[in-house]
């Protein structure tokens, strides 16, 4: 999870990747920071997002991105 | 019959009285009903399209369910006898199955909608190529056929994807294709948020019927005292166009966007006033668009329920494509490096020039094809084309050099929140877009380019005014017109500032006051609305669409 903050951080710089849980709703991160961060996965841990999953509540949080992380990575 | 006609609120009254009858679990059959006698009333002749659309979207939803469920069963059945290959294996198997599928039935609806709508405009571009004589298609557009198309293949796509579990009952869905209210001009709906509300019966609420009554009587203001005189200046200038630009240009700019908005977003709000009454919220398709921003603000505010289809089954998977994200890989790669830490309040906000290219390009580039297909979608021209590449080039490039602007507005030390900085960006928003709309209004493209150019030419103002233009209307028309124009203004003045609905506050009133206003509307209506002997019946704009 810390690797993965670190990594969200390289993407979009001064947020609080931490403690926030608005990421997408709160107009912190934008569409393009989204396919950013996709690229980032597919890049670095081989995961493929479908577009099927961009919803807001899987970028609001690190947590939420984490946890959609593992959840495709078990499929 | 039009939305603004005695027809159709008989019609709609009709079905409240029917739909509030009997018992609730048959009230989606009431809407059915109503709507497929609408739907033949308006267009009969066409209605084979939409049965179409209906029927292969259903049995192609049906067919996809029963692929995913075929495959849990058999993945379920071989959970510890297959390893990981054969499972992957397997899993793509089925995979490429759906994508065939889903294939089939998006070829089949989008290229039924688009023979109809680009094979005359296609076969009159290629005979002038060749100088062979024009075949022509010469049919009309069956009513609402984009807006149904687009929402049954949003529906099919989040079958695919999985989000929706597929309706096995054909006339449900067939209500869900041709709900009456939206079927002329949307707004194209979201499965999940729409079809529930469609199929469970509503109780017969006073402040449903009230709101949407409020809703039904400010899109009327909008449409019928409004829009439709601003049509009759707009015309008067589109027909007297040779020499007639200059100025004139500008103003028919200016009253096409107020035109334009009245008439869509006033239509809009008597859709939504119905299904209200009816005890069902259709989204939102505006947002006051003219207080926006920025351009792509603007886009999140103006047809939201288009822009938001285009964005989630279109932008999202073309930008995140392995082609798209190879693309930004190979610009990353070829970046150089920067050897220390950039801090985020740099130039390109923490990266080198290339670096963040290689992150914005590829969804640079799914705006341009998304902005395109908006501009083509629009009509069957280049000129729509141009409108929908305006707006994508201005997003492409805000979206390349916004940190650039972001670090310039820091070392000129401009307050980015003070109200002459948010007033300097609306009106900075407004004219790129009224350069847009020249591209909707022109004849073609070198039409529309020399109407823009035509606003800025130096010594044209009065002199080269060739005739005096008759438009038609009464001294007292326009100050209606200005009238009506400000107190749009006004509320949604209120409504921006306050990011309150006005009907919120209009039905916090005292009962007498409401009452006041909202009979005082319908007088405005019936006095001032343009209709009736001698005046054409203005169908909406986005009717043919």
């Amino acid at each position: 999870m810390e690797e993965f903050i670190e990594k969200l951080k390289l993407i979009k710089k001064g947020v609080d990747f931490e403690n926030e849980t608005e990421l997408f709703d709160g107009g912190f991160l934008d569409s393009f920071d989204v396919i950013q961060i996709i690229t980032m996965l597919d890049e670095d841990y081989e995961i493929t997002v479908p577009p099927s999953e961009i919803i807001p509540t899987n970028f609001n949080s690190a947590k939420a991105m984490f946890a959609m992380m593992q959840r495709l990575e078990d499929e | 019959m039009t939305l603004t006609s005695v027809s159709f609120f008989a019609f709609v009254f009709a079905t409240l009285v029917v739909y509030y009858s009997i018992p609730k679990k048959f009230r989606w059959i009431v809407l059915l009903a109503a709507s497929t006698a609408f739907y033949a009333i308006v267009c009969l002749k066409y209605m084979p399209f939409i049965v179409f659309t209906a029927i292969t979207t259903w049995l192609g939803a049906l067919w996809l369910d029963k692929v995913t469920n075929a495959r849990k069963e058999e993945l379920k059945l071989h959970k510890t006898e297959w390893d990981s290959d054969t499972k992957k294996a397997y899993k793509h198997k089925t995979l490429m199955n759906k994508r065939w599928i889903l294939t089939f039935v998006l070829v089949l609806n989008f290229g039924i909608l688009a023979f109809i709508k680009y094979f005359d405009f296609l076969a009159e571009w290629i005979s002038g190529l060749l100088h062979t004589p024009v075949l022509s298609l010469g049919i009309l557009l069956p009513l609402g056929i984009s807006f149904y198309t687009f929402q049954s293949m949003g529906y099919i796509i989040d079958v695919y994807w999985g989000k929706t579990t597929p309706e096995k009952n054909f006339a449900k869905f067939a209500l869900f294709v041709s709900f009456f209210p939206q079927i002329i001009q949307g707004p194209i709906a979201i499965y999940d948020d729409l079809a529930k509300q469609l199929y469970e019966g509503h109780d017969l609420q006073y402040e449903n019927v009230k709101n949407g009554f409020i809703l039904i009587l400010w899109g009327l203001f909008k449409k019928m005292v409004i829009a439709d005189r601003l049509i009759v200046i707009l015309n008067a200038i589109l027909d007297n166009r040779p020499g007639l630009y200059n100025y004139y240009g500008a103003i028919a700019i200016l009253v096409y966007a107020a035109q334009l908005y009245m008439d869509f977003s006033g239509g809009i709000d008597i859709s939504r006033g119905v299904a209200q009454m009816l005890g069902i919220n259709m989204a939102e398709n505006f947002k006051r668009p003219f207080f926006s921003r920025t351009v792509a603000g603007f886009w999140r505010r103006w047809h939201i329920s288009l822009c938001h289809w285009l964005r989630t089954y279109l932008f999202y998977p073309i930008a995140v494509s392995k082609s798209f994200l190879h693309l930004g890989k190979w610009i990353g790669k070829h970046a150089k490096k920067t050897e220390e830490d950039l801090p985020a309040d740099s130039l390109w906000g923490g990266f080198t020039f290339m670096e963040h290219a290689g992150r914005v390009i590829p969804g640079c580039i799914a705006t341009l094809i998304i902005f395109l297909i908006i501009g083509m979608w629009h009509g069957a021209n280049w000129r729509y084309a141009g409108y929908g590449l305006w707006n994508g080039i201005i997003i492409f490039i805000s979206m390349l050099l916004e940190p650039a602007f972001r670090y310039l507005l820091k070392k000129l030390k401009i307050n980015t929140q003070s109200f002459g900085w948010i007033v300097w960006q609306i009106l900075r928003t407004f004219l790129i877009t009224m350069v847009g709309f020249a591209f909707d209004i022109g004849n073609n493209m070198s039409d529309s380019a020399r109407m823009v150019l035509d606003c800025f030419h130096p010594f044209g103002m009065a002199s080269t005014v060739p005739v005096q233009l008759s438009i038609g209307l009464k001294t007292s028309d326009y100050v209606i017109i200005g009238i009506g124009l400000l107190i749009v203004f006004a509320v949604s003045l209120y409504q921006e500032c306050s990011q309150k609905s006005a009907r919120e506050t209009l039905i916090k009133q005292p009962l007498w006051l409401q009452w006041v206003i909202m009979i005082g509307c319908l007088l405005c209506i019936v006095i001032l609305g343009m209709y009736g002997p001698g005046v054409a019946a203005n169908e909406f704009v986005y009717m043919n669409f």
